[in-house]
């Protein structure tokens, strides 16, 4: 065994190391929470409702018990009591309720009317065909208008400045609304959840992105104490949002598993993802942008008006940017929610600025066209070292680079100056750009660290409740407890996702790698510090963790540590930073759009892995991509269903959509966002791109597409942008 | 799924006795369709019959020069091989445009003619179809018909036919080989195969009960020179064609001699352009014709509410793939 290096060698950090997990991932060694062997284990399949909105008047389970192997099966008439909202409509959050099957009552197409238990998946799902249900069926709500709803508190209304007067200074003046349609999470992993009591305490392996939280809501559900709740989530395939929170069938999962006293597995279908497992938002959003006829800013007002369920309420912060992207005297941002009969919203990646920043950064090319500006010298020009939201200073903020050392890799001189100019055969070619921001939160995160010494070799044992959503946490955090330890990336073993291990704010909020990262470099230095202690004199600069370990007579020792935002993070503004630039190329006939490049700049501080990183970024990039081109839900209007009801007509990229991609991370060392200078990206992705691309597309075509997403249908009926010249 | 009897058969004498030996039978080729409308349950066979091991997978030559196309053989092998590649190439285009190269290698020629519409109503079974359960009603009629037809509709449904390859088929010219219960066979010209929805949309094509497909005669190729298959769609693959055109063309000295012409996404069949085929005849390739060709094309087409588009769209879409096929050169 060879001896390590008693100071550390070269840092990890930054390096573009392979996934740890890799192997695991690509042998199918990874288990994933369908996927534990529990003794005795049991399946479940959930039967959803065929109106919008009514009463259940008759449920017929008599045929669905009789079949072989039938356990149970449950409805509002036998199940379980749950805790009930305190309010008309369920605010929801990572920590909320999920009370289900607890009344006739249908609020939406879809929503959960009865779970059938079996001793097989097959029983299970063909006894659920055979549950009769009879409605007593209301007229649905799932249309909806500006003006029907109310204010909701959890977003309240923002102003500053006078936007009236704003809007009349102004020599020129936008004044737009953007549509953004339904969209779904669909993470590759479908929900799922294996459900199991011993008296009243109840193990969960779940797909879950925020451990602790979701402990607390499936606790407070059922009524019992958080301590009684034990989650084990090692591996998940994706959330996007969609695991922030335990919903309805993890309730039903350990409903069936106690009121039959076995374990219960419950696998949400693909198609039962577009009604069950929340989803992002309808959004009108209306854009009044004032300017000086020099490109200054004079008013800035972004009124949103969003869709919620009937019976939960959650509202994306799609004004978010517009508080703080560019320096305005005059801004507004408010909200309007209008309750309708459709399946409930929650966050998907970047809530509120994937959309919001689709409306921002269409209407600021708006504005620069009628400027006769450059997009990108106009987003210059009224950048601002200083949140005008709340006059705190920017961490950091390289706003202004990214733009130009972007524009400068892009080849944007190139850009066609007048719209529908440029064609390469039956091609019209288009540039569009966009600026990115995203909140770089940090939360408090703990870990325990433990080192082992054999003779001149340490190991290292990291366990937090974070949780790897395949973003890569297993990968940066050996790599941050290896060089806050002196030791090998393959002396260390990670641990994550478990409820037992100490407290972690989960995956979220682009706050993962941030708050994580930081908790382990806590704990490795405070178990550093302890070990020297304990080596007393003997302790000399620059020793190594072996040579500390050896001396204070230790083969083992562990710490806690936890790190937590710093007084001056809450006095600055912390956000990551960035810049899409994006070429398109739009059929003059079939008005078919494609993608041909994309390039992001982002400045969000350390980059921990550059590998793990890009790969963020590219999948944001491809989430925007789809935003913009394809993804919708199409919604009924008589029967308030999906009819894009599953992902043969639900469109998402596929690799032959994809284009030539390039993210390039501007260097940042900003250690007052936190000690590792860590800034979030999952979410940074995303930001923007919609934006970008229907910018080029208006630089293509001389059409401004306001109604996302972008089909061939839409821009052939979609008029030419009056002041663009038309050669054909 | 709802539990069924599953019946292989080793030769087609087998396959279509028992066809009528036993109750609601389906014969079930590559599966990339029934089995999807049998976990949705809209399919509800008692008895699947399975088809896409019988020996029919063959490519041969016919006499009059045309290939035959095993009804067994699957939509890859049928697309690349290399006599389709060199006098079909239309065929070859339009297939390889279809579904996912997965699809594909299960998805057997015969299973192909005979898919079903990806009409939303007719899927989801809450919702009324006249097509899935006669006299139900149209649930698209008045409802989400964005993806539906423009001819040949009727009130009682307004679902298109989902093939790619169908189009070509109708653009190339065919005749389908199906073998009947009694163990005789007969010969249905491509374009009578399939029907409009009249008031009887339950029936796709005009095949009766027991029959199957055991083979697809090309006619003798003409448009190996000049093809293209256009294909309007919301991302690059794996996607249901917005509006699509087949298109061939046989010039001889500077004149078309034929054309070969269809759209699909447009009715409830493959939709061929006979007239604009004939009034191709005998023109110029030039892109005047051609428009003049489409707007025969689309002169009778009955937009939905929600459809309209598809009228520019197809005109625009003929023009273009007329114009591909003219510059295209095998």
């Amino acid at each position: 065994m060879t001896k390590q290096a008693t100071t550390p060698a070269e840092a990890v950090i930054g390096q573009a190391i392979d996934r740890v997990d890799g192997r695991l991932k690509v042998t199918g060694r990874a288990k994933y929470a369908s996927e534990f062997p529990v003794e005795g284990l049991v399946y479940a399949q959930g039967v959803n409702s065929t109106i919008a909105k009514g009463d259940i008047t008759r449920i017929d389970t008599a045929a669905a018990e009789a079949q072989p192997g039938v356990i149970r099966v449950i409805t509002h008439e036998n199940a379980l009591k749950l805790a009930s909202p305190d309010a008309d409509r369920l605010e929801l959050s990572t920590t909320s309720i999920a009370p289900v099957l607890q009344s006739p009552e249908i609020n939406w197409y879809g929503e959960w009317v009865a779970v059938v238990v079996a001793e097989t998946i097959e029983q299970a799902q063909y006894a659920a065909r055979l549950v009769e249900v009879e409605y007593n069926r209301a007229e649905p709500k799932v249309d909806f208008a500006q003006d029907a709803g109310y204010a909701p508190d959890v977003q309240p209304k923002y102003e500053r400045g006078d936007v009236d007067a704003g809007m009349a200074e102004a020599d020129e003046r936008v004044e737009v609304t953007y549509r953004t349609p339904v969209e779904h999470h669909h993470p590759m992993e479908l929900h799922a959840v294996i459900a199991e009591w011993e008296d009243e305490n109840l193990e969960l392996h779940l797909c879950s992105q925020m451990v602790n939280d979701n402990a607390k809501g499936i606790a407070d559900t059922f009524m019992i104490p958080k301590e009684n709740v034990r989650i084990i989530a090692p591996f998940i395939g994706g959330g996007f949002g969609s695991k922030l929170q335990a919903q309805e069938h993890v309730m039903l999962a350990a409903m069936a598993a106690k009121m039959i006293g076995r374990p219960v597995q419950f696998t949400v279908t693909r198609q039962q993802m577009f009604t069950n497992t929340s989803l992002r938002q309808e959004n009108l959003q209306r854009m009044r942008i004032g300017a000086t006829r020099d490109g200054r800013l004079t008013a800035l007002v972004h009124d949103t008006t969003s869709h919620t369920a009937t019976n939960k309420e959650y509202q994306e912060p799609c004004g978010a940017a517009s508080k703080m992207l560019y320096k305005v005297a005059n801004n507004r941002v408010n909200y309007n929610l209008v309750p309708i009969n459709l399946p409930y919203p929650w966050a998907m990646r970047a809530p509120g600025e994937a959309t919001g920043s689709y409306a921002l950064e269409c209407a600021m090319d708006e504005m620069a066209w009628k400027l006769g500006m450059d997009p990108v010298e106009f987003r210059i020009l009224n950048d601002t070292q200083v949140d005008p939201s709340n006059d705190k200073p920017f961490s950091s903020r390289l706003l202004t680079e990214c733009l130009r050392i972007g524009a400068k890799k892009f080849g944007w001189a190139d850009r066609p100056l007048e719209p529908r100019s440029r064609r390469e055969g039956n091609w019209l070619v288009g540039y569009g750009v966009s600026a990115a921001s995203r909140q770089a939160p940090l939360q408090l995160s703990a870990a325990r660290v433990t080192v082992y010494r054999d003779g001149d070799t340490v190991t290292a044992t990291v366990q937090t409740d974070a949780t790897d959503i395949g973003t890569g946490t297993y990968t940066i955090l050996a790599q941050t407890a290896a060089d806050f330890l002196g030791i090998p990336v393959a002396a260390v073993t990670v641990q994550l996702g478990d409820s037992r291990f100490p407290i972690s704010p989960g995956s979220g909020g682009s706050w993962g790698a941030a708050s994580f990262t930081n908790g382990v470099r806590a704990a490795c230095m405070k178990l550093m510090e302890e070990i020297k202690v304990a080596a007393g004199t003997d302790a000399t600069e620059g020793q190594g963790i072996a040579d500390l370990m050896d001396d204070a007579d230790l083969s083992e020792y562990a710490a806690v540590g936890s790190a937590a935002p710093t007084e001056e993070f809450k006095n600055h503004s912390v956000y990551s930073f960035g810049a899409n630039f994006c070429e398109v190329w739009v059929d003059v006939d079939t008005n078919m759009a494609r993608l041909k490049r994309i390039l992001t700049v982002g400045a969000a501080g350390t980059i921990l892995n550059p590998k793990t990183a890009y790969s963020q970024v590219l999948g944001g990039l491809v989430m925007g991509h789809g935003m913009a081109f394809m993804e919708q839900s199409k919604v009924e209007k008589q029967y308030g269903n999906f009819i894009t009801r599953s992902l043969a007509d639900y469109h998402v990229p596929v690799n032959l959509d994809l284009a030539d991609v390039q993210v390039v991370f501007l260097p940042e060392d900003d250690k007052i966002a936190n000690p590792m200078g860590v800034k979030g990206i999952g979410e940074l992705g995303i930001c923007g791109v919609a934006g970008s691309l229907a910018n080029a597309v208006f630089n293509a075509t001389g059409k401004r597409m306001r109604d996302l997403p972008i089909t061939p249908e839409k821009l052939i009926t979609t008029k030419i942008e009056p002041g663009v010249t038309v050669s054909r | 799924m709802r539990p069924f009897n599953f019946i292989p058969s080793a030769t087609v004498a087998d396959a279509v006795s028992a066809s009528t030996a036993n109750p609601e039978p389906r014969y079930l080729g590559g599966g990339t369709n029934l089995i999807d409308l049998m976990k949705e349950d809209v399919e509800r066979p008692d008895t699947v019959i399975e088809v896409a091991s019988l020996d029919r997978k063959e490519i041969q030559r016919t006499p009059s020069g045309g290939l035959l196309l095993g009804g067994m053989l699957n939509n890859t092998d049928t697309a690349n091989h290399p006599d389709v590649r060199k006098d079909y190439p239309l065929l070859t285009m339009t297939m390889l445009s279809a579904a996912t190269e997965q699809i594909r290698n299960m998805a057997t020629n015969g299973g192909n003619l005979l898919q079903r519409t990806r009409c939303p109503y007719f899927y989801e079974t809450s919702m009324p179809c006249n097509k899935r359960e006669p006299g139900t009603g149209c649930g698209a009629l008045n409802g989400m018909n964005a993806l539906h037809a423009i001819f040949g509709w009727s009130e009682a449904c307004v679902a298109v036919h989902p093939s790619d390859m169908c189009v070509a088929l109708a653009a190339i010219g065919a005749t389908v080989e199906v073998a009947k219960p009694d163990g005789t066979s007969r010969r249905i010209p491509f374009t009578d195969l399939h029907r409009l929805p009249g008031d009887e949309p339950q029936r796709d094509t005009i095949l009766e009960p027991g029959e199957l497909i055991v083979g697809i005669e090309l006619d003798a190729p003409k448009y190996a020179d000049h093809y293209y298959y256009l294909k309007i769609r919301e991302r690059s693959s794996y996607a249901f064609a917005l509006l699509s055109v087949a298109a061939g063309l046989q010039v001889e000295n500077g004149r078309i001699a034929s054309a070969g012409l269809a759209m699909g996404g447009v009715a409830h069949k493959p939709w061929k352009l006979t007239a604009a085929e004939d009034y191709l005849r005998g023109k110029a390739p030039e892109t005047g014709n051609f428009e003049a060709a489409a707007a025969i094309a689309m002169q009778d087409a009955r937009p939905l509410a929600e459809n309209e588009y598809k009228i520019e769209m197809g005109q625009r879409a003929i023009v273009r793939a007329l114009e591909q096929a003219y510059a295209r050169k095998a």
